[in-house]
């Protein structure tokens, strides 16, 4: 069963174009939405929560269409704002007595086990948690209120090694039981290469490739080879540098032809992202 | 909405703002005072301080990931702030009650705070109302176009009122003359002011409901 499908959705504003943005999630599954900033991930999360008025298209939660269905989905999704702050100055305790009483299935019992569990003081105020804290509150907030889609904006950005990898322990074990699937935005994609099942790229408002993770890198190629090389393959790749040894590009794995003598292999998620954003660079 | 109004008040409203009714209706025991500034007060310290905290804890956004409609948003914000006013007023009105048994027979140049007073009073928050609630959700952040825009329509009520309080004997005599022992006149003016209150809340909510719907945040 799908968790989320956003269907053919596009928005157009004066300087900037998100056009005919599809892709699917899983029930059960994490999915990794990268893409460098500016590239349209927290605008399609803008418009997958209504937030935001879809120009065309359409975003199904569960099934449902989120704006149709805005307070019943709603009280079946969390969220996390990596880079937002609200009520900083207010305790945990004081925010969370506002929260609850608009959750239906808010459960008390779970919300001060993940408390117990996150190592969260309610009586501290938002301001005095440290980014990995406020996104573990942010996680504990949802889970008591049964979220089954967790939606998660640049949840690690900020955050220390240790705390980034005990947050993606946290995100692989929740959907573990299989009903909790998460969306996942950063641009910091070892992240993903640790813990999402499927990656959607986002680039300039437009969708490159949505895929399973080993079959979203597999379908790419690094290219290294001599400066002479080039040439022979310049017009196939994506984008590339040239280096004092010869060059280095991107190509697709079905342009590559395995015969020529240039050393090929498979790109990490980050360097997919340079190479594309080097090519919208050429283009600008 | 209920829930929506109780977040406001636990979090989004400060304290000061619930003593501030108090504090300012206590300036009707100066006598012979321009006892509209009172409620001013509200509409120059509350208000702006209020909707200056909401963008700060980026309360739009925090509400709109809550499970609510934009209708209830807007009308929980309306809320507080007539619940906010009627505090005021409220207060006012009390503090007024006791200044005219304390100062009887002291001589008002601006309104004395009878019940047709009150009335006026009435109008001026719903003349802020209807200002501030449209202008201020055609965006639900931007407050100082709206404020201003608010006070200065208040204020141009105000100022119209007492000048022509000053200048027309008719109108004279209801506030300064006769007109201020009779009970069915001042009364019909604060009945009045509240349904007036009332009907330009009512629609500032309505346009502000229809502009919030094209918000985009």
């Amino acid at each position: 069963m799908l968790s989320l499908d956003v269907k053919q959705v596009s928005k157009k504003y004066d300087t900037f174009e998100l056009k005919e943005v599809s892709f699917q999630l899983e029930k059960g599954y994490i999915m990794g939405f990268i893409g460098a900033n500016g590239a349209g991930k927290t605008t399609t999360i803008k418009l997958i929560l209504n937030m935001i008025r879809i120009d065309s298209g359409e975003v199904q939660i569960l099934g449902k269409n989120i704006a149709e269905h805005e307070l019943e989905l709603k009280q079946i999704i969390g969220c996390a704002f990596g880079d937002v702050e609200f009520y900083s100055r207010s305790k945990i305790k004081t925010l969370t007595d506002v929260i609850k009483r608009f959750y239906k299935n808010w459960n008390d019992d779970t919300y001060y086990s993940y408390l117990r569990r996150f190592k969260l003081d309610e009586n501290k105020k938002i301001s005095q948690l440290s980014t990995g804290m406020k996104v573990k509150y942010n996680l504990a907030l949802a889970l008591s209120h049964g979220a089954k889609l967790l939606i998660l904006d640049e949840p690690t950005s900020g955050l220390d090694p240790v705390a980034r990898d005990n947050l993606l322990e946290i995100f692989q074990e929740l959907v573990s039981e299989g009903e909790i699937s998460i969306l996942f935005s950063t641009h910091i994609t070892t992240d993903l290469e640790k813990c999402a099942d499927f990656i959607t790229f986002i680039e300039n408002g437009r969708i490159v490739k949505s895929a399973e993770k080993e079959e979203f890198v597999a379908s790419y190629r690094l290219l290294n080879g001599k400066e002479n090389q080039l040439n022979e393959v310049k017009d196939k790749l994506i984008s590339y540098k040239k280096n004092s040894f010869g060059f280095t590009g991107l190509i697709h794995a079905e342009d590559f032809d395995p015969g020529l003598e240039i050393n090929a292999v498979i790109p990490s998620l980050e360097e997919i992202m340079i190479y594309f954003a080097k090519k919208e660079a050429m283009y600008v | 909405m209920f829930n929506l109004i109780l977040k406001d008040f636990k979090i989004g409203v400060p304290r000061f703002f619930l003593i501030l009714p108090v504090l300012t209706g206590a300036l009707m025991l100066i006598p012979g005072w321009i006892y509209m500034v009172v409620l001013f007060y509200f509409c120059w310290i509350t208000i702006p301080n209020m909707l200056a905290g909401v963008r700060t804890q980026n309360d739009l956004m925090f509400t709109a990931l809550l499970p609510v409609t934009k209708s209830d948003i807007v009308k929980a914000k309306v809320s507080v702030i007539v619940i906010l006013e009627l505090l005021h007023i409220v207060f006012a009105i009390i503090f007024g009650m006791i200044n005219l048994s304390l100062y009887p027979d002291v001589v008002n140049y601006f309104f004395a705070p009878h019940m047709g007073f009150w009335g006026l009073c009435f109008v001026m928050l719903g003349i802020f109302n209807i200002f501030l609630l449209s202008l201020y959700y055609k965006t639900a952040y931007k407050y100082g176009v709206a404020t201003a825009v608010a006070i200065g329509g208040a204020m141009l009520f105000a100022v119209l009122t007492q000048w022509i309080a000053l200048q027309n004997s008719y109108v004279h005599d209801i506030f300064y003359g006769t007109g201020i022992d009779d009970t069915v006149v001042q009364l019909s003016i604060l009945i009045a002011g509240i349904l007036i209150f009332i009907a330009l809340t009512v629609i500032g909510y309505r346009m502000a409901n229809q502009r919030f719907l094209k918000v985009e945040i």
